[in-house]
């Protein structure tokens, strides 16, 4: 039985926005050290992938370890953030299910998550928290369930994805919504303008709720029925902001966070106090030639969450919407001759108004092959797990502290509940 | 069903036909069990069944074919199917004009696809070559995109080899050059310690995970082995992966002259360069160690072998079949019957994929009416556009079928995943009844708000506006042929009816009839009426289940 919500207050506003990054981003590419010591650690693991030193973008956190750090050389985007206070970095994230030393994973002393470095089974890791458990649902699925009380008069599912179906928003009882790069798709047969359309609708819709005898029927049906339902209350609800001032890069990611934004603009017409949405982005992947496509990859993920941070404050809305990333996993700091393998822990971004930004949180790994941190290959052990970075957002999205072991079930195993990145 | 009975069937189906009784309805009608075939125990093939067998093995019923499983029976059918040649796609591309962009070559590729699958013989070749193409993935969405002829050498190459044994099927999709670029093996190198440089691991994880042997440990009937913790007991850990990694190393295209040089030589199998092996000892699944020394050719044929050898493969790829073709939540018994012919055929050949698709249509729960309303699957959202095509004899009247972006309507195009875990998982479960009952329902994995909305859009698009009686055609654009129908239109019940013969083989429910003909009554042209009734239906949840 999940506790009650009802303690916290749900009248103002809040969003987050998942911005997932299918593959496994090579973070320790994106965020490197840039002081001598560290920077010469990282280049000979790194070797014909490193990037050169004096390429990086340097940024100048409030907090210190001592080594100076640089962002890609084409992540403007992210520096810029950065260097305004409206993104921080959480350090070396990963799956775990207690906290793992280097000693307790070579030795088998701690229970791991199943199917290390595989690519679906780290994404439903990353979006499920699930563990060892059988658990189909996603952290923000049951985020919605929880709140479902307390979001009664929204006029949208709490959950929205811009990327279709995922572990993430996958509910118990709540099914998210998903929109398309320019709101909600509509049926063509049912236009005014169709000869006998609303006419065709009609029937559809009775067809619909006469019911079917399979459940693959009952389910596509349902999928219908919500397309119905929803469909013109977003399209009518986008006319009133065609267009935000703010431009968006024209690739996968920077539409689909610019139908986001627009959402976001007109959001009061759907009455709504809390929404997460699902965004995908994919090629992290790079196993291959990545000198060439990591540089692409890097600057559209900066450019895209400038542009959306730009965008929120445009609407008034930079305080309450919170963007952050997540991905398969890190990459290996060895490399195949020209790219990188599945690795573990990696570099996640938070960006917004309400995130204590210009920091670095948690502790940075050493980036070297068979050194501490490398549990073997290169493959980096995270130090801050997935449930601690959800719960952190979890929290302040309005969840309760009684309700939190429910999002991220292997909190319990850590000390720190909160990792501090948000106010 | 016995060859030696196809005439006696005949002749009691043409009874059956002429004493109907002048209703329209009856064609639609299940034949009374038995037939007149004088002591005969098989039953007659009614419309109905035929129809469910063709939507499970090929991309599509047609009259014709409906008539000729009728005829013959299922399993003459297979025989005969067994024995088609392969259509290709390859030689209809290079009798194209050269494309001028890579582009344009895809869009060719997907030409010769649809020309196959629409209207080539070997119907159940293709349905299961499609199937081979969603299981050992490549996709034109990355590094193959420029590559649109290599990529339909692989998809021949799925086709040639669909009836194939697993594990020459298995060896020629990973010799391949279009996997090998796909997956990284292709001018994977052994390790060099000084530049930190170690073996791809790509085509090892991903040929285990997803190709032949899944994470975790199966019975034969597909259910998961669990440890004495209750867990799953992984397949293969971390050092197996590796040790398959340096297995893969040294092979890069057929023609190159030196291992850097790469030939781009696409339609070939990949060459090896023994300096690029490593030639160490590697430790492998079920405690196999390949000797130290051995070449690359030696060590992917046993590496393979080894592969092809594991326990969980019948079951892995049994089941994966079954859900592409006939349902997605077939009995622990159903995948245990197939997976014992993958293991033995009869003659003592392990994973003759022929008696594997054989097994998995003639199976009771392929063949048995659904009693279950957990029954089935939601048919591919391409495949219920070659089922709309198919059912009317679409065409163009250039004689191609240029459509270049499939996915845009349908989330799915061949060889266009967005990644080698394909357009969805075997193990998708959505929100709601599917998920709680334990079941899955893949195609559920792309169908939502925006995507159901695509489907029904495309479908509207080809039904409304391109069939035969549009005034002005386009010389590219695809039409299907509703002169049949325009023929019947004066009686509507006869034409909603007819229709829901080709598009469900008679399985009309009485609301949906009951709609479709009040749709059809709106309409004062003959045309309006007939293309009425074909998209109440197609768009209908019942036409995109497969009970």
């Amino acid at each position: 039985m999940i506790p009650s919500a009802r303690s916290a207050d749900f009248s103002d506003y809040k969003c987050l926005v998942n911005v997932f990054l299918l593959g496994g981003n090579d973070s320790f590419n994106m965020l490197v050290p840039r002081s001598d010591a560290e920077y010469s650690i990282y280049a000979a693991s790194r070797q014909n992938l490193a990037i050169p030193q004096e390429d990086l973008l340097p940024i100048s956190p409030l907090n210190s370890d001592g080594a100076l750090y640089g962002f890609h050389p084409m992540a403007t985007g992210l520096q810029g953030l950065f260097e305004t206070g409206d993104l921080a970095i959480v350090s070396n994230v990963g799956p775990l299910l207690e906290p793992t030393s280097k000693d307790d994973y070579l030795n088998g002393n701690a229970t791991l998550p199943p199917q290390l470095f595989s690519h679906n089974n780290q994404q439903n890791q990353w979006q499920s928290l699930r563990g060892t458990s059988a658990l189909s649902t996603g952290w923000a699925g049951r985020i919605a369930d929880l709140l479902a009380e307390d979001l009664s008069g929204q006029l949208l599912p709490t959950n929205i994805s811009t990327s279709g179906n995922s572990r993430f928003q996958s509910g118990d009882t709540s099914s998210p919504y998903t929109v398309n790069n320019s709101g909600a798709s509509s049926y063509a047969a049912f236009r005014r303008a169709a000869e006998y359309g609303p006419e065709r609708r009609a029937a559809f819709e009775q067809l619909l709720a006469n019911g079917y005898g399979n459940i693959h029927s009952r389910a596509l049906a349902e999928v219908h029925t919500r397309s119905l339902q929803y469909a013109d209350l977003i399209n009518e609800a986008l006319t009133l902001v065609p267009e935000l001032n703010t431009p968006f890069p024209e690739t996968r990611l920077g539409r689909r966070l610019r139908i986001v934004a627009r959402l976001l603009a007109v959001k009061d017409e759907f009455e709504v106090n809390r929404q997460i949405f699902y965004i995908t982005t994919g090629g992290f992947d790079t196993h291959d030639t990545q000198n060439q496509d990591q540089p692409d990859l890097l600057q559209d993920l900066g450019d895209c969450m400038q542009a959306f941070q730009t965008a929120m404050a445009e609407i008034g809305l930079e305080n309450q919407v919170t963007s952050f990333t997540q991905s398969d996993f890190g990459r290996t700091l060895s490399s195949n001759g020209d790219g990188t393998d599945h690795g573990w822990g990696a570099h996640q971004l938070v960006a917004g108004g309400a995130v204590m930004g210009r920091q670095i949180y948690g502790t940075m790994p050493v980036l070297e092959i068979d050194g501490p941190d490398d549990v073997a290959g290169g493959r980096i052990i995270p130090t801050q797990s997935a449930d601690q970075y959800a719960a952190t957002l979890a929290t302040w999205f309005g969840v309760p502290e009684s309700a939190l072991n429910e999002i991220a079930p292997s909190l319990p195993a850590f000390n720190l509940r909160n990792l501090g990145f948000m106010t | 069903m016995d060859l030696k009975l196809a005439p006696i069937l005949t002749i009691s189906l043409l009874l059956l036909t002429s004493c109907g009784g002048g209703g329209s309805s009856g064609s639609g009608t299940p034949p009374p069990p038995g037939g007149g075939g004088g002591g005969s125990t098989d039953p007659v093939i009614s419309v109905a069944e035929a129809h469910r067998f063709l939507r499970q093995a090929s991309f599509g019923p047609t009259p014709t074919e409906v008539a000729n499983v009728r005829d013959i029976g299922f399993e003459a059918w297979i025989d005969q199917q067994l024995l088609e040649q392969a259509s290709l796609q390859l030689p209809y591309m290079d009798d194209l004009p050269e494309p001028e962009n890579s582009r344009e070559g895809q869009t060719n590729r997907l030409d010769a696809w649809f020309q196959n699958v629409l209207n080539g013989e070997d119907q159940l070749r293709q349905r299961v070559a499609f199937a081979l193409s969603e299981i050992m993935v490549i996709s034109d969405q990355g590094n193959l995109f420029n590559f649109p002829n290599g990529m339909a050498d692989y998809y021949d190459k799925l086709a040639l080899n669909a009836f194939a044994n697993y594990p020459d099927l298995l060896k020629t999709v990973t010799l391949t050059p279009a996997m090998g670029r796909y997956l990284s093996m292709l001018g994977n190198q052994k390790p060099d310690k000084t530049l930190n440089i170690r073996p791809d691991e790509n085509y090892a994880r991903e040929v285990m995970q997803l190709f032949s042997i899944g994470l975790v440990m199966l019975n034969n009937d597909g259910s998961i082995i669990l440890a004495q913790n209750d867990q799953p007991i992984p397949t293969y850990d971390q050092d197996v992966i590796e040790a398959f990694a340096h297995v893969f190393t040294g092979w890069t295209f057929y023609g190159s002259e030196t291992f850097n040089q790469p030939s781009y030589i696409f339609r070939r199998p990949m060459i090896a360069f023994q300096e690029y092996h490593d030639e160490g000892e590697k430790f492998l699944l079920n405690d196999v160690i390949l000797p130290a020394g051995q070449s690359a050719e030696d060590d992917l044929d046993a590496a393979l072998e080894n592969i092809s050898n594991h326990a969980n493969v019948p079951p892995f790829i049994s089941r994966q079949l079954i859900q592409r073709l006939v349902t997605a939540n077939p009995s622990p018994d159903y995948i245990e019957r197939v997976s014992e012919v993958f293991i033995d055929d009869g003659s003592g050949t392990r994973g003759n994929l022929g008696a594997v698709v054989k097994t998995i249509l003639l199976d009771p729960e392929a063949r048995a009416e659904p009693t279950s309303d957990t029954s089935g699957k939601l048919t591919e959202p391409l495949l219920r556009l070659t089922s709309i095509w198919r059912a009317f004899n679409a065409s163009a009247e250039n004689d191609r079928y240029l459509f270049a972006y499939p996915e845009y309507s349908f989330s799915q195009a061949p060889l266009r995943a967005d990644s080698v875990f394909n357009f969805f998982r075997p193990e998708f479960a959505p929100t709601g009844e599917i998920g709680k009952l334990g079941l899955v329902s893949p195609e559920m994995q792309i169908t939502n708000e925006t995507t159901s909305v695509l489907v029904n859009n495309y479908l509207a698009l080809a039904i409304f506006l391109q069939h035969s009686a549009v005034a002005e055609k386009e010389v590219d654009t695809i039409y299907i042929d509703i002169e049949p129908e325009l023929a019947i239109a004066n009686q509507p019940e006869d034409l909603v009816d007819h229709v829901a013969e080709k598009l469900l083989g008679g399985n009309l429910s009485d609301e949906l009839r009951a709609e479709t003909l009040a749709m059809m009554q709106r309409w004062d042209s003959l045309e309006g009426k007939v293309v009425e009734a074909i998209y109440m239906i197609a768009a209908s949840p019942e036409f995109a289940t497969l009970q």
